[in-house]
């Protein structure tokens, strides 16, 4: 059963896994900021659109919540393969699998680029 | 669907059944369930903020519901799952590298220990800044 996970996980690719664990580093840092920037910084003020609007200005902060989100897709989508991998799931459908994911990913990419877009805007 | 087939998953001598399962059992584990929690929080994220973003007194509605109590309760929860799920991953990055891998539990506890006092100032700001404003009762 162990020698049969080790050899699944070979399988899943060492681009994944070390993808896995450059967002997982660069989200760390990103998260703290995006959370403490949005949510706590200004804990109890007013938060309206206005105020959204002119910090994304800022073209770093545009760029920053893009890189986050598309790292946070894949961080998400890649580790829910590995769960689903983990539990012998699809485990014979993984092309699949990773097409299925990949088309999500880019569609909630697409999808997120477009919520954000009226905030930029104004 | 054949519920026999799941043995391996349920029932005492299944390896996920509480009393079988240690210390690096629980992270890994924990590991994946607040991963799940985080990846279906980022899409209502994306839903919500998608909704708020049609006027201003949308968003100042998405404002005001997420102020309620109950919502800054359900925050400062995913902070907990975000923080757990953060000072696990550097764990598992750490014995990736071939640090403390021998010393995966004391490596847990003080993983553990750092992601309490960051939970602690969390709880700290968004109640007393934020929810009671220095009013608790």
């Amino acid at each position: 059963m162990t020698e049969q996970r080790i050899a699944t996980s070979k399988v899943a690719g060492s681009w994944a896994w070390f993808f896995q664990r450059l967002s997982a580093v660069l989200l760390v840092v990103l998260l703290t900021v995006h959370i403490y920037m949005d949510h706590y910084a200004e804990v109890g003020a007013d938060i309206t659109v206005g105020w959204v609007h002119e910090r994304l200005g800022q073209v770093l902060y545009i760029a920053v919540d893009y890189a986050m989100l598309a790292m946070v897709i894949f961080h998400g989508l890649n580790g829910s393969r590995t769960i689903l991998f983990d539990f012998d799931v699809f485990v014979k459908r993984k092309k699949l699998v990773d097409i299925g994911l990949w088309i999500l990913g880019i569609a909630t990419m697409v999808w997120g680029i477009f919520v954000l877009l009226p905030f930029i805007e104004g | 669907m054949n519920i026999g087939k799941f043995k391996w998953l349920f029932g005492k001598n299944s390896e996920f059944w509480p009393t079988n399962m240690k210390t690096g059992m629980w992270a890994w584990v924990g590991h994946r369930l607040t991963g799940i929690i985080l990846v279906v929080y980022v899409f209502m994220h994306l839903s919500f903020l998608s909704t708020a973003s049609v006027n201003d007194k949308s968003f100042a509605n998405l404002m005001e519901t997420t102020a309620q109590p109950a919502f800054v309760f359900a925050d400062f929860l995913l902070v907990c799952a975000v923080i757990y799920h953060a000072m696990n991953g550097f764990r598992v990055i750490l014995f990736d590298m071939g640090i403390g891998i021998r010393k995966q539990k004391l490596v847990f506890w003080i993983m553990m220990a750092i992601s309490a006092v960051i939970v602690a100032v969390a709880f700290y700001v968004l109640f007393n800044e934020g929810l009671f404003k220095g009013e608790w009762f």
